[in-house]
């Protein structure tokens, strides 16, 4: 199997704080791999380091075989192939539904209008939501935007999702409708790096789980190792305060 | 109120063509300020450190200076430098060209300062959701920012329009023939109805000022969305 995703020795500083100490990750084609942690642990930060929403400051980050700090590479084709959901979503409210699923295709002429509206409506039919597509934004609940926003981010038929706390910001009892489609996506064979607090999503979809505190991997393993036998002292006792 | 309608009727000619050069100063004054502003307005919000200084330095200058001064700079000061090279403003339109040029300059600064306020006020998550879709940066800012930057900024720019209408008296120091300097003129011609005259002329202003801003409000109500 191929690495979609390859870190080396990365390091990322925002001034005089270092957020990531020293990371190293692999992540393999159809993998779905969760990055659990206490907040500040630089979960996040990593996340956005895969697709150059963040520059690192040293290290190496791999993306199909792209080397994302090369200054030379095309950084927005490489981001057509690598999804990306918020915590807050980031829907563009001033375009309904539909057309936030469909700019992306449209404006980068991958498609054509007609297409790229058959693609989105089957996106969104995917994500139960065929019916909202002339809605606007803030007509939808929040479970509802995060679809969207899973929707919008497939419809470049990305190789790669990445999800940012997806379900952080959402009502108790949305949650289970964003992580049954994140399931269902897994399921497709998606490789998808996960930052969540979704201990029961963690352990039930992933593949492998990683457990980061201060800016470094602690532990990874697969969901049964970490959860079941965790054997650095950090994971048990942060296990402990969220289980 | 008598007064008010007899200096209406017998001035009329002259007054709708003041009224006339005000509009027109006023348009042409604000389609080139609305188009300096974008530009250094995208100057500021560029994160490019040269363009930052450039937007800043023009628009200190501008804010840090009366207008009038600058009217005065434009016309007799940028005139008189240039006379050794064969410029002069009569060549180009004369007193309503340098106006109009002063006007743009000062409404461009200000429109400047509007719109990377409307910019900034987006969420930076807006701008990072375009580009982890692949958009660029080009395209992130006219399809996604800047239409929802439009909406916050509507009321300033209105506010700005209307500031700039009323600026266009000042160049009546100039003797460009708006609706001020044809003022002057028939208070010259008609002393002691000072009053009638001037209260006739603001009446003008009042006028137009008050159809800009509820033109506004109307507008304010049409680009929002989904609510």
């Amino acid at each position: 199997m191929a690495s979609k995703i390859v870190v080396k020795n990365l390091k990322k500083t925002f001034g005089h704080l270092e957020v990531l100490k020293d990371i190293n990750m692999e992540v393999e084609e159809g993998e779905v791999v969760c990055l659990i942690g206490p907040s500040g642990s630089g979960k996040s930060t990593f996340l956005r380091c895969l697709n150059r929403l963040e520059n690192i400051t040293s290290g190496v980050v791999m993306v199909d075989g792209h080397m994302m700090s090369d200054k030379k590479i095309n950084l927005n084709k490489i981001r057509e192939n690598i999804g990306m959901v918020f915590q807050h979503f980031n829907l563009f409210p001033h375009l309904t539904v539909l057309e936030n699923v469909t700019i992306a295709p449209v404006e980068l002429k991958k498609m054509s209008k007609a297409e790229a509206k058959e693609t989105a409506m089957k996106l969104l039919a995917k994500v139960g939501l065929e019916e909202k597509a002339d809605a606007y934004p803030a007509q939808l609940s929040g479970g509802q935007k995060q679809r969207v926003a899973i929707a919008r981010a497939l419809a470049m038929n990305p190789d790669i999702m990445l999800f940012d706390e997806p379900t952080s910001a959402l009502d108790p009892e949305m949650v289970g409708e964003v992580l049954e489609v994140m399931k269902q996506l897994a399921a497709d064979g998606m490789t998808m790096v996960v930052v969540t607090h979704e201990m029961g999503f963690a352990r039930e979809v992933a593949d492998r789980v990683v457990f980061m505190d201060g800016g470094y991997i602690v532990e990874e393993g697969t969901p049964e190792e970490v959860f079941g036998h965790p054997k650095e002292e950090r994971t048990i006792s942060f296990l402990n305060k969220v289980l | 109120m008598m007064q008010i309608v007899e200096i209406l009727t017998k001035n009329f000619g002259p007054l709708m063509s003041a009224l006339g050069v005000t509009i027109k100063l006023t348009v042409v004054s604000l389609f080139f300020a609305t188009i300096i502003g974008v530009i250094f307005g995208m100057f500021k919000v560029s994160g490019k450190k040269l363009l930052k200084i450039i937007a800043d330095i023009y628009i200190d200058i501008i804010r840090g200076t009366p207008l009038m001064v600058q009217v005065m700079i434009i016309y007799y000061g940028i005139g008189q430098m240039l006379r050794p090279l064969g410029f002069s403003w009569n060549d180009y339109g004369g007193s309503f060209a340098a106006a109009a040029v002063s006007l743009s300059l000062n409404a461009g600064a200000y429109m400047a300062e509007i719109i990377r306020g409307g910019i900034e006020a987006v969420e930076k998550g807006q701008m990072e959701a375009a580009r982890s879709l692949g958009l660029s940066y080009g395209k992130s800012m006219r399809k996604i920012i800047l239409p929802q930057a439009f909406r916050t900024m509507l009321p300033s720019i209105i506010n700005q329009f209307i500031i700039s209408l009323k600026d266009t008296s000042l160049v009546s120091v100039i003797s460009v023939s708006e609706l001020t300097k044809r003022g002057n003129i028939m208070t010259a011609n008609a002393a002691g109805r000072a009053m009638a005259i001037w209260v006739t002329i603001a009446l003008f202003y009042l006028v137009i000022c008050t159809i800009l801003s509820r033109v506004a409000k109307v507008l304010e109500r049409k680009v929002s969305y989904g609510k």
